[in-house]
């Protein structure tokens, strides 16, 4: 019974394989190297710049805007977008892209602590449930079960209910509710390494549990592992900013992405630039992580 | 000086009560002139921002709430909106003995109630006795009635309110929605049931549904004719149905009211408002007396127990920049704590003026030093507080915005920590904050005792001081030029001692469709919505 | 077969009592002291010591952690979460007032991402373009792509506030449902494209497939009538996950529409640090996921032949 293992196919490699856009060259042809790769798909260097736009913002705003994220000028309230203000200002006056640059910092900050938790939790989990086996494995894999029987975003918002607000602990919640889909990945991987030729072989030389683990198992388990955690980087970047939209982010005036639009809701019907361009540059960069995931996934891994 | 109390004292909330003054009011709307004659039927739709969980009117405080509760009870007076005088409407006579202990009121016969029950004097007994049962949710019902002695059924259609202490304030406070009547099956139902199932008033509108979080629904009461002596119409009210849609989003409401989606809507800020004139919307505004916004400072947290921090507050703050910047046009920066439109208020402006450089010579004569960062500390402590706001207006958030960025210019860090409109109350109680962001409305200066005095509320967690003694004296004393001396002095010492930072005075602002005719505010400011016609 | 039914059922039940478990404990028993949280706000302790003890012996918090635990399970177990701290009210019948809306709208969504993402799905296997097949399966990536408060916003502001083609928030009425169900749907509808696009691809090479075209069949017969019956079996394994993400975005599309449901009902018992409320919402969505679970699981083997055959063992 193939019982649905994730509870995000976004980050399924599987699932996102199925639209692989079908201009990819027919596999069997002499691997081509890394340019001819990119040259063909103009997307994922463009996603490639958007990605590494945002990683620069998030270390060096001040490469992308000289202007206070904080203060603004309060008599240029909601100018329209132009040459001054590139995505305008808000109700204070201050400048929109300012604050989404500045906020990459929080946003990213809170995406990375998600991921990490979620990898190394899950990850050591998984390796245990996979490597010790046992009844260790079947405790640990229902109560894997069932933390995914709870949809992630409800798991995160009763977390983010015990924990309170705030940029890090709404990056603990989304972290902690995708645990169990390392924990999966994780353990399968490492069942499908324990049982290899090289380890069974490392093994009957006599070789020590933790040498087989460190040596043989981790590394060729981690893999999969280390895909799944860029795949998961959209999916937290999305539950981030919504947690942070619904308002249990961190407190203004922090411009923490899903805040910013949550604030120029307000005067959504009157200064859209508020709300439509900071969502693009979510959607954008989102897009820009899955595409990479994507790529690193599957297609380059094929060429090869 | 007339005594007129109103009292708001819901914090955070934007109370409108502009009391009689008609030259503070300002509209900027017409007032509805009607074009032609008035229709009867239709339905008005009027979308609020939020609930406050509560569809009693004797319980709730929240405005978003009062402009339907109003409309399911009547008063036994009611104030006219010009003069400020108290006029018959339950009662078509009433008499106040001179220590002003004693109120009687002559019931209007033939009322009754929306459960049948006839209106008499036992019922007036049966609801002033219920109020000081009804806890900590009526705020402002329980205050009108402080010293409470009780009523006399004289006889069937006469009351006597007694009260233990002179208490000139309640034929005004009689006008309220607060105190409006409601049945005697009523009044022995629980707080919460009367919160959630509503309750059997006579006005002119009777509760039809009400959903939390998402709408009350309100009907024309049949056979209703008993209005105030203040109406334009006789009997029945013109509209069917009154619907108010709780859409929390400032910028859903103005644009739905833009797109035809209601026909009126509360809190309209100053960044809405050329875009609803465009749409042609009327705008109606009024500046309300009472308690001006301020953040009120927990003077019982050890931070604040330094008058020089409070002061430096006071005057880092640049009143005018918010009034500008985020509040409707003609919102006056606060010139004291008290509005300009209250009586008493005494012109502090000079005391008041933005002044950085004090606030930080202030500081540092306090031993607060700049640290690397910006931020003052001392004693490896940071001069940090927090400011906790409940998002019942679009403003709120912009204005505390605003004053982040004017204390952190002069190294004081301020977190602002959002709270829903149903915690105020409890937060306010259990004295939990650094600092609280709100106003009260009220057109009497008798709200400084309430809100300051040691032995009242003392929301901002004063120590008792000749404060205290100032504030009694202004409310036992009932020559006007002698009390408003007292008032005067009262206002100087909360402002040289900065226990609250004023910053705007509360103008509220509606935005009405152009189809809506007379939908005014009435004298203390809620809508009164039986006049109102659609067509 | 019944065997495996009992099986799978009673796993479901375990699964979600063991969900209760981790609820009670996230919520209860984490950091923090529930009871402050509920009086005040949250972190900070100086709260009147009499109202706190009032209240831990209101919810139980007086007694040991066990206790608590068991008599909170026996309460559920029989559909009583207790009441909201910040209304009072029963939460049961909060969330049975809250239900119908969220039904109403998750459901319209559930439709349109069924129509739009197959649709999507077999348009880009069938066309013999190209750039329309490229075109059409590029859209997926974008959908899963875009946050959903964002899309929210954006149809109030085209739809609501621009054309005044459709309200921008309220729950009466087929025409408040048009944009909330819209934007609901492009996240499960981008899946479903996804799953099934790969799935038909994969049918389509199968043998049976490519005989039957050999045999005459038309294209179009032989991709609806062959192929997608087949590919829609495994779109089908992903309909626990897109209801689990339905719930998930209906949280906020409620929040953006002002809709009454479930969502908005989960969100601002979140804000109120209204833990029954937040445990009954919890429960409840880990329910309907468990259900609609169960539900795949025992369907499946009734449409798949082969999976059905390996459960009977």
């Amino acid at each position: 019974m193939s019982r649905t293992l994730n509870k995000e196919p976004t980050a399924e490699p599987a699932v996102l394989r199925a639209a692989d856009p079908p201009e990819a060259a027919p596999p069997g042809r002499a691997a081509p190297g890394l340019g001819r790769f990119l040259l063909r798909r103009p997307g994922l260097v463009l996603a490639a710049l958007v990605a590494a736009a945002v990683v620069l913002a998030a270390f060096w705003p001040d490469l992308f805007t000289s202007r206070d994220p904080l203060t603004g000028v309060p008599a240029q309230r909601f100018s329209a977008p132009g040459g001054a203000h590139w995505f305008g200002t808000d109700e204070l006056g201050r400048d929109v892209f300012a604050r989404m640059v500045h906020g990459a910092a929080l946003s990213m900050r809170a995406t990375l602590i998600a991921v990490a938790l979620a990898f190394v939790g899950g990850g050591l989990v998984g390796l245990v449930a996979g490597f010790v086996g046992g009844r260790v494995e079947g405790v640990l894999m229902r109560a894997v079960d069932v933390v995914l029987s709870i949809p992630a975003l409800f798991l995160s918002l009763a977390l983010v209910t015990a924990l309170g607000y705030g940029t890090v602990k709404v990056a603990v919640a989304v972290g902690v509710a995708s645990v169990a889909t390392f924990a999966r990945v994780m353990r399968a991987e490492v069942l499908k390494v324990r049982q290899a030729v090289y380890v069974e072989a490392a093994r009957s030389c006599g070789a020590r549990w933790y040498t087989v683990l460190a040596r043989h198992v981790l590394p060729n388990a981690a893999g999969p592992v280390v895909v799944l955690a860029t795949l998961d980087f959209g999916t937290a970047i999305l539950a981030v900013s919504s947690l942070s939209f619904l308002g249990y982010g961190a407190p203004p005036p922090a411009p923490e992405w899903g805040t910013v639009i949550a604030g120029g809701r307000n005067y959504l019907a009157n200064a859209w630039w508020l709300t439509v361009l900071p969502g693009a540059v979510i959607a954008a960069t989102v897009l820009a992580a899955n595409r990479i995931a994507r790529a690193l996934d599957g297609e380059w891994a094929r060429r090869r | 000086m007339t005594p007129t109390p109103q009292r708001r004292p819901a914090l955070a909330v934007p109370a409108l009560t502009a009391l009689a003054l008609a030259l503070g009011a300002c509209g900027s709307g017409d007032g509805g002139a009607a074009s032609g004659a008035p229709v009867a039927g239709g339905t008005l739709t009027f979308a609020v921002g939020s609930d406050a969980g509560c569809v009693d009117p004797q319980q709730v405080g929240s405005n978003d709430t009062i402009y339907s509760t109003r409309q399911l009870v009547d008063s036994l007076t009611d104030q006219d909106p010009a003069t400020g005088k108290i006029v018959p409407w339950l009662a078509t006579s009433f008499e106040v003995n001179k220590a002003a202990t004693e109120f009687t009121f002559h019931l209007r016969p033939g009322v009754t109630f929306s459960d049948g029950s006839p209106l008499t004097a036992q019922v007036v007994k049966d609801n002033f006795d219920a109020v000081p049962k009804l806890g900590a949710r009526a705020v402002l019902s329980t205050q009108y009635l402080a010293g409470y002695a009780g009523t006399d059924v004289v006889d069937e259609h006469t009351a006597r309110v007694r009260f233990k202490q002179p208490n000139a304030q309640f034929l005004q406070a009689s006008s309220t929605f607060s105190l409006g009547l409601v049945s005697s099956a009523s009044t022995r139902r629980t707080p919460e049931q009367r919160c959630t199932q509503g309750v059997a008033g006579s006005g002119p509108f009777t509760l039809a549904s009400y959903v939390p979080n998402q709408a009350i629904t309100l009907a024309k009461r049949k056979g209703y004719g008993w209005g105030s002596s203040l109406w334009k119409k006789t009997g029945e009210a013109y509209l069917d149905r009154l619907v108010f849609k709780i859409v929390p989003e400032s910028g859903v409401r103005t644009g739905s009211l833009q797109s035809g989606q209601v026909d009126a809507i509360g809190s309209v800020g100053r960044a809405d408002e050329a875009a609803l004139k465009g749409a042609g919307v009327r705008l109606l505004s009024r500046a309300n007396p009472g308690l001006v916004f301020n953040v009120g400072l927990n003077n019982s947290r050890p931070l604040f127990r330094d008058p020089n921090v409070r002061r430096a507050i006071l005057a880092a703050i640049d009143r005018r920049q918010i009034a500008d910047t985020v509040f409707p046009t003609g919102t006056r920066p606060a010139t004291s704590v008290l509005a300009h439109t209250t009586p008493g208020y005494a012109d502090l402006g000079t005391l008041l003026a933005a002044d950085r450089a004090r606030a930080a010579a202030l500081l540092d004569g306090a031993g607060w030093k700049p640290g690397p960062d910006g931020i003052r500390a001392k004693d490896g402590a940071k001069l940090s507080f927090a400011v906790s706001w409940a998002p019942v207006a679009a403003t709120n958030q912009p204005a505390l915005e605003l004053v982040q960025q004017q204390l952190k210019a002069v190294g004081v860090q301020v977190e602002l920590k959002q709270i829903q409109v149903a915690q105020l109350t409890r937060l306010q109680q259990s004295g939990d904050y650094d600092a609280l962001f709100g106003n009260l409305t009220r057109a009497d200066p008798d709200i400084l005792r309430g809100t300051f005095s040691t032995k009242g509320a003392n929301t901002y967690k004063l120590a008792p001081s000749a404060l205290d003694g100032l504030l009694d004296r202004q409310a036992a004393t009932l020559d006007a030029d002698e009390r408003a001396g007292y008032v005067k002095q009262a206002q100087e010492t909360l402002v040289r001692d900065a226990y609250v930072a004023p910053v705007v005075e509360l103008q509220t602002e509606l935005g009405v469709a152009k189809k809506v005719h007379d939908l005014d505010f009435e004298a203390s400011s809620r809508v009164q919505l039986h006049d109102t016609w659609i067509g | 077969m019944r065997r495996y039914v009992i099986r799978r059922v009673a796993q479901a039940v375990g699964v979600l009592w063991a969900a209760y478990t981790v609820v009670f404990l996230v919520l209860d028993y984490l950091p923090g002291d529930p009871v402050a949280a509920m009086a005040g706000q949250g972190d900070q302790t100086a709260v009147d010591p009499a109202q706190l003890d009032r209240l831990r012996a209101r919810y139980g918090f007086d007694k040991p952690v066990l206790v608590q635990y068991l008599d909170y399970l026996g309460r559920a177990v029989r559909g009583d979460f207790g009441d909201s701290v910040a209304t009072g009210r029963p939460v049961t019948g909060m969330l049975a007032a809250a239900v119908p809306q969220t039904l109403q709208v998750t459901v319209a969504g559930m439709a349109l991402a069924v129509l739009f993402g197959g649709g999507l799905a077999v348009l880009a296997t069938y066309t013999r373009r190209r750039w329309l097949r490229s075109l059409l399966l590029s859209l997926p990536p974008l959908g899963v792509s875009v946050p959903v408060f964002w899309t929210g916003l954006l149809l109030v502001e085209l739809f609501s506030f621009r054309l005044h083609v459709f309200p921008a928030f309220g729950d009466d009425g087929p025409r408040g449902l048009v944009l909330p169900a819209v934007a609901l749907a492009i996240l499960p509808g981008a899946m479903i494209a996804q799953v099934l696009a790969k799935s038909l691809l994969d049918t389509l090479d199968e043998p049976y497939a490519q005989t039957a075209r050999a045999k005459g069949a038309g294209r179009a017969r032989v991709h609806l009538r062959h192929a997608l019956r087949n590919a829609a079996l495994p779109a089908l394994t992903v309909a626990g996950v897109l209801v689990g993400q339905l719930m998930a975005n209906s949280v906020v599309i409620e929040t953006v529409f002002s809709r009454n449901g479930v969502g908005r009902l989960t969100a601002s018992a979140v804000t109120a640090q209204d833990i029954p409320v937040v445990q009954g919402v919890v429960v409840f969505a880990a329910l309907v996921f468990v259900l609609v679970n169960l539900a795949v699981d025992l369907v499946y083997p009734l449409l798949d032949p082969r999976i059905a055959g390996a459960a009977a063992r």
